[in-house]
């Protein structure tokens, strides 16, 4: 029986010898669920390694800086809010700065502090999101409930604050859309007392779980260089390792008033620049944007929550504006020629940068490891194609 | 060799805490969702159960809840501007000259700001498949006629029929047919 063995053995080694290894091209999306909308990623791999990874964007394009061309200054604003749907307060604060900077208004003081509160509100439900869904990618299903749990709360204190669940038409140009009662600001105060000890939960659920911290660290390292050069911002890049906060380094609508701290990735596990830094980045800042929180209330000023910017307005010029989103730094450049519409509307997303990042830094990982990398970019496919 | 015992039992020990602390947290959201326990901090704001049997139970929304919307037809003075404002383009209006037959000095109700009706209103239709719920149309009006509901379910089998006729179209919130 053994000499049969060794010499089948000796057949098929020398089968062997004659094959060769071949590369198979994986399709990933776009209905893929951890590519967080309709991104295509063609992945070349061998075996288990991937050899090149390349991403395809442009499914969800909408041809919003087309539109801008088309509409009033006000009429952009819903298009706005459509672009990163997730945090459309944040993406309404950057166009309206940018228009308030065009036209030299001053912005009453409360709806400057109305506009802190619903952009950091905005940042934590931004946040709960990525959070939630890069544990269901990497297979734990009850951070994301925990999750869903408290942004429903969140999204519950928008709608009545401005009377939408996500896409709020709330910034305007001139300060907010409407004042913010008592009642709401009772329960923005509520939710913060709340909320702190539930993400002390969530923490103490997901972020030391051994099985989470093997699939996350030491993964897709970034190195504060690379970071840097590619021009990723946000907990992208401050999970790198890099201090850059707009809010600290350019402050806008107010932040200089507020006292927190730009959280960076500290290597508490892993090595700074992996995916477990960044999606840690987030979870401290959301602790930051409650503090933020709890200060905007206790210092909102009585007064106007709308300042005196007539109804059509007709902005001469040109201008850049960027703002830090929970996604990075977003950036409007808006050419204005003196009409009611807007010339030509450029926005920057932090997304696409993300997105460029995966053609060099999946090539050389395991396959599995390409969701836990997406994940931790937390990309939006509605800002990348606009 | 000590070292890889070390090692290897370490780690077991890290995944048995590790995992445990997690189930111990949903073992008491557990308790906390069928209200044996109060949430830590001793704050009770959003404990117990927050699902709902959604068809049967309907949470309601803030009134000022933007969803579909409605035009009360007695109101409008058919300025055009929320046609005009509306960035999808969703709402039609026409209207006409008044004829000799008609009161020349008609006015709306007092609840709608008492102004003047110069034009007769020939066609009010919302495209309700194209509205995108800024809420800016709602804004602009200047005897708020049209107005956001609270309603949000009403689909339907052809997306003709989401055209809305206002000046048909009595009902606020119609009945589920």
């Amino acid at each position: 029986m053994s000499t049969s063995v060794n010499n089948t053995s000796g057949e098929i080694r020398d089968e062997i010898k004659d094959l060769e290894t071949q590369e198979l091209t994986i399709n990933m999306g776009p209905q893929h669920p951890s590519t967080h909308g309709v991104l295509r990623v063609e992945i070349v791999s061998d075996g288990e390694i991937i050899k090149g990874a390349y991403p395809e964007i442009g499914y969800l394009h909408r041809c919003f800086e087309k539109h801008t061309e088309n509409r009033e200054y006000l009429q952009v604003i819903p298009f706005v809010d459509r672009m990163d749907y997730i945090a459309a307060m944040n993406m309404e604060l950057g166009f309206c700065l940018a228009l308030e900077k065009l036209l030299q208004v001053e912005i009453p003081e409360r709806a400057q502090g109305i506009r802190v509160l619903v952009s950091e509100l905005n940042r934590i439900a931004s946040h709960l999101l990525a959070l939630g869904t890069y544990s269901l990618d990497i297979g734990g299903f009850t951070p994301f409930l925990y999750a869903f749990r408290d942004r429903e709360k969140i999204l519950r204190i928008f709608e009545e604050i401005c009377g939408a669940r996500l896409l709020y038409n709330y910034i305007r140009p001139g300060g907010v859309a409407r004042d913010l009662s008592k009642s709401v600001q009772e329960k923005i105060a509520d939710f913060c007392k709340y909320f702190v000890p539930q993400l002390d939960e969530i923490n103490d659920l997901l972020s030391g779980n051994l099985i989470f911290v093997n699939r996350t660290a030491n993964i897709g390292v970034i190195s504060p260089d690379m970071a840097v050069a590619y021009g990723l911002s946000g907990p992208n890049l401050r999970g790198s390792g890099v201090n850059w906060d707009l809010r600290k380094v350019h402050p806008y609508s107010g932040y200089e008033k507020y006292d927190f701290d730009v959280c960076l990735g500290l290597a508490e596990k892993g090595v700074v620049g992996d995916c477990w830094n960044r999606y840690f980045v987030r979870i401290k800042e959301m602790y930051q944007s409650i503090r933020i929180i709890e200060q905007a209330l206790k210092a909102l000023p009585e007064g106007a929550s709308m300042g005196a910017v007539s109804k059509s307005i007709k902005p001469i010029g040109e201008i850049y504006m960027q703002t830090e989103c929970p996604r990075g730094t977003l950036g409007y450049h808006i050419v204005a020629d003196g009409t009611k519409r807007p010339h030509r509307v450029k926005a920057k997303s932090p997304c696409f940068i993300a997105v460029s990042t995966i053609d060099e830094m999946c090539a050389g990982m395991m396959l599995a490891d390409v969701v836990a990398y997406l994940g931790s970019l937390d990309i939006v496919l509605g800002e990348v194609d606009r | 060799m000590s070292t890889f015992f070390k090692e290897y039992f370490g780690n077991i020990w890290t995944a048995i805490r590790t995992v445990s602390k997690g189930m111990s947290v949903t073992f008491l959201a557990f308790l906390k969702t069928n209200g044996l326990r109060k949430v830590r901090g001793g704050y009770n704001y959003g404990s117990g159960t927050v699902t709902i049997s959604y068809p049967e139970v309907k949470d309601p929304l803030p009134s000022i809840s933007r969803n579909r919307l409605f035009m009360h037809e007695e109101g409008c003075i058919s300025c055009n501007q929320c046609a005009v404002i509306c960035p999808v383009e969703c709402i039609t209006i026409e209207s006409r000259k008044k004829n000799s037959d008609e009161n020349p000095d008609a006015k709306t109700p007092a609840h709608f700001g008492n102004k003047p009706l110069k034009l007769k209103l020939m066609r009010f239709d919302i495209d309700e498949a194209l509205c995108c719920f800024c809420g800016l149309c709602t804004e602009v009006c200047p005897t708020e006629c049209l107005v956001h509901t609270t309603e949000f379910e009403y689909s339907k089998y052809d997306r003709d029929h989401l055209v809305y006729d206002y000046l048909k179209f009595k009902d606020e919130n119609p009945l589920p047919k």
